[in-house]
């Protein structure tokens, strides 16, 4: 007897109805779930925000340099934070993701993802004439860094290079009694002691909130480049000599752990503690506070744009930043930019290639996808990139220096922009640049380092200790 | 369609349904959990044996393809030992590795004291919302809201209030002599600010949880006890403990399973650096570092932790039940 002749009350649903309905919704359901997807067509470019919002213009450019109006190209934003864009690409080149057609790459990590064969040979796919072009124009340390260390093929085409300097409030400076112009701040370095000197004062007297803003959170900016360059001015390096930086890994020496190293963190430490706190540097005021150790480039740039912080360091970008802010108080006038200051004078420095003023080189490539399902198409893109009127339009729309130096060199200040007053200190920092030690392992190095100094800065550790600890670590990953 | 082939179809079906049919039901019990069991094994079972699988091999961090040679155990023994070779370490029993840096260490310190602080305040807010009294049902509202809130706004909200400029909460919890000028670059005060951004939100969880328990209890029980002459402490520990007990555990089970894999509010707020949890050091490895293997053997390790934690609150349910039996 089953329930329905026991008069037992079920459901109201008998199996065979519940098997064959969730059968068929679970076969609806999967088919549906099959659908969809694809992606639109033209080439997609994923780079920083200022292209995205300068894209027509970036785009008319390329169309006059020639580019095919058959090719549709969008310029979409990708992540601010250098870091957040290298996982972001890394996800899409390991999935194998069709688009974006062409990643905007900074240099400091393109070369890992050539070493790993994961992008477009553009030696096999550029024409001979713009691969000449690159090759004799370019800047040739961008163009190192965009290319395979062993074989030299080129892989990225670079955008921009970028070198930091110090922004600064002209009109504070000048009434707190200082002549910029007079002594040349734009092209003649200072020492970090006086420069320290003069920011104290400054900031004393205006009474805004910072003397200086920089970056010092713990992030790869930090290890890659203002900890790197304003080491390589007080003498100091990574992998001693600068002939180390791109390897022999682990044939090479750590020297972290050494005086200048120190005395660098020690000076950072006056700067927001003041010359009497542990572990600082006797001479160096406090021009800051400890904000700069939760600070990446965009939280410097906020209080130096509102009119809050007297010097920054930061990249150019800055400059079209804060001049297109509505709401800075800051003009073409009153905008100031000179060199990074130095720890000791060049060719004092305890290896090659350091001492003196020290700018990291930082920089943008444009290289292509391998899934692409439009690689020639993403090539002929490029080659209009490599076009003297798109750097121009670049320099003017986005504020980002022509990878071309001559390009620079032969630009009217007035045509270009709000960056037209500052080539002259651009091509000052250009000619003292660093290159950051872009290895296989420099993504776990970077980590290390950005975490060791950031404990040091924070007094969690002393100089010493947490050098020898970096050492440490360092070798670990030379040697693993 | 032909009227044929219909029909053929029809008969496709009709045996096995005509089969099931003359079933007992636990018989259509296992049918019906069987897609859920294939499901299971696809999207849970599978990943996991291919996890192990590639946590076997070496990290291959200069090749397109992350996986290099096969190394046995090789991974384990390196995470174990503190010698992998990632910014953070797993488990460094040596303790050159600070406590609040070793990932597994980080991740059960946060399990247990976040399941420990939402348990007590949920328990809590339980009791609160289970009494009839003027506004319970605005004091529910206000209970739940927390978890009704996204977990990446939620860590912009802790960011935000111990961020540099715009944070108030950093100057106040200086004031008190509690935390230092930067909590945000502070392993163990990030680690704090965690901890009391997931009690904030996931205390309303818990309470849900124990008032489902509470509401199912017989409210006769308490009017015996009370004319037996039980004191309030009593009829706690009697009545309200023993029988919402399976009802806590399996909302303590759920909480310590969601606390292990503790990822998102790290990220939106101190970031994985700061405070390195399990889940971090798989996405560290595998997105910065790109150490496959390891993050392979991390993501693994993780896993077997979750498992070994979640079958001592089996057995402990086991027992709860057993004993109201």
């Amino acid at each position: 007897m089953n329930r329905s002749e026991s008069g037992e009350k079920g459901s109201g649903v008998s199996r065979r109805r519940f098997i064959e309905t969730t059968g068929a919704a679970g076969v609806a359901l999967t088919l549906a779930g099959c659908g969809g997807g694809g992606g639109g067509g033209g080439i997609q470019i994923t780079a920083d925000q200022e292209y995205a919002d300068a894209s027509g213009a970036v785009t008319d450019a390329l169309y006059d340099a020639g580019l095919s109006e058959d090719i549709d190209v969008t310029i979409n934003a990708g992540d601010f934070e250098s870091g957040q864009r290298r996982s972001s690409f890394i996800s899409a080149l390991d999935a194998g993701r069709s688009d974006p057609d062409i990643f905007m790459m900074d240099s400091g990590w393109t070369i890992p993802f050539i070493v790993r064969d994961q992008l477009v040979n553009l030696s096999d796919e550029l024409s001979q004439d713009t691969l000449d072009f690159v090759q004799s124009d370019y800047l040739s340390s961008s163009v190192q860094t965009a290319s395979d260390p062993d074989s030299g093929d080129l892989y990225g085409l670079p955008l921009f290079p970028d070198y930091p300097v110090m922004h600064y409030r002209k009109d504070l400076v000048e009434e707190a009694g200082y002549d910029p112009e007079g002594e040349n701040w734009s092209t003649e370095p200072m020492s970090w002691q006086e420069f320290a000197e003069i920011a104290a004062d400054v900031w004393d007297q205006s009474g805004v909130e910072y003397g200086f803003t920089t970056q010092a959170a713990e992030y790869l900016g930090l290890a890659c480049c203002t900890f790197s360059e304003t080491m390589t001015s007080w003498g100091g390096s990574y992998f001693g000599d600068h002939s180390n930086l791109f390897g022999p890994v682990g044939d090479r020496p750590i020297t972290v752990n050494e005086q200048p190293v120190h005395d660098t963190i020690r000076m950072m430490r006056s700067f927001v503690n003041g010359p009497d706190a542990n572990n600082t540097l006797s001479g160096y005021p406090k021009i800051t506070n400890t904000d700069i150790f939760e600070f990446t480039e965009e939280d410097a740039r906020g209080p130096f744009t509102g009119g809050d912080a007297v010097f920054m360091r930061n990249w150019p970008y800055a400059i079209a930043s804060t001049l297109g802010a509505d709401d800075s108080p800051i003009t073409q006038e009153t905008y100031g930019t000179m060199p990074l200051p130095y720890g000791v004078e060049e060719g004092q420095g305890n290896y090659e290639g350091t001492g003196g003023p020290a700018h990291a080189l930082g920089g943008w490539h444009l290289t292509i996808n391998p899934n692409s399902d439009n690689v020639s198409d993403a090539a002929s893109v490029l080659e209009s990139f490599a076009n003297e009127d798109v750097m121009l339009t670049i320099l003017e729309e986005v504020g980002n220096l022509p990878p071309v130096p001559s390009v620079t060199a032969n630009a009217n200040p007035d045509n270009v922009g709000p960056i037209g007053p500052h080539l002259e200190t651009l091509a000052v920092a250009g000619e003292n640049t660093v290159a950051r030690p872009v290895t296989a392992v420099w993504p776990d190095q970077e980590a290390v380092v950005a975490e060791e100094v950031h404990a040091a800065y924070l007094g969690e550790k002393s100089p010493q200790g947490a050098m020898s600890d970096l050492e440490g670590r360092l070798n670990n990953f030379e040697q693993g | 369609m032909t009227p044929d082939t219909s029909e053929q179809n029809t008969r496709l079906w009709a045996r096995p349904l005509n089969w099931l049919e003359t079933k007992g039901d636990a018989v259509f019990a296992y049918v019906l959990l069987a897609p859920a069991f294939l499901l299971l094994a696809v999207v849970a079972f599978y990943p996991l044996v291919r996890t192990f699988e590639f946590s076997l091999r070496e990290d291959a961090i200069r090749s397109a393809d992350p996986f290099g040679a096969f190394v046995g155990l090789d991974n384990y023994e390196a995470l174990l030992t503190g010698e992998a070779l990632l910014p953070q370490q797993f488990l460094d029993l040596t303790f050159e590795t600070p406590i609040l840096q070793q990932a597994l260490f980080v991740t059960l310190a946060f399990a247990i004291l976040s399941v420990l602080f939402e348990t007590l305040i949920g328990f809590g807010q339980a009791l609160i919302i289970d009494k009839e009294f003027y506004g319970r049902r605005w004091v529910r509202v206000a209970i739940i809201i927390p978890y009704a809130i996204p977990i990446v706004i939620q860590g912009m909200i802790f960011y935000l209030m111990f961020s540099p400029r715009v944070g108030f909460a950093t100057e106040f919890m200086q004031s008190l002599g509690l935390f230092g000028s930067n909590p945000l670059s502070s392993t163990t005060e990030s680690f704090f600010i965690v901890l009391v951004a997931d009690v904030w939100k996931t205390s309303a969880f818990m309470a849900l949880l124990i008032l489902a328990g509470l509401q199912s209890i017989d409210r006769q029980l308490y009017d015996v006890a009370r004319v037996t002459g039980a004191s309030p402490w009593q009829r706690f520990k009697y009545i309200t403990l023993p029988l919402i007990a399976p009802a806590l555990l399996v909302a303590m089970l759920f909480r310590t399973m969601d606390a292990m894999r503790i990822y998102g509010l790290i990220d939106s707020t101190a970031g994985c650096q700061t405070v390195p949890s399990m889940s971090c050091l798989v996405v560290t490895a595998f997105n910065e570092s790109r150490r496959w293997a390891t993050a392979s053997a991390v993501a693994f390790l993780t896993a077997v932790t979750i498992g070994v934690i979640v079958l001592v609150y089996l057995i402990g349910l086991r027992d709860s039940e057993s004993g109201m039996t």
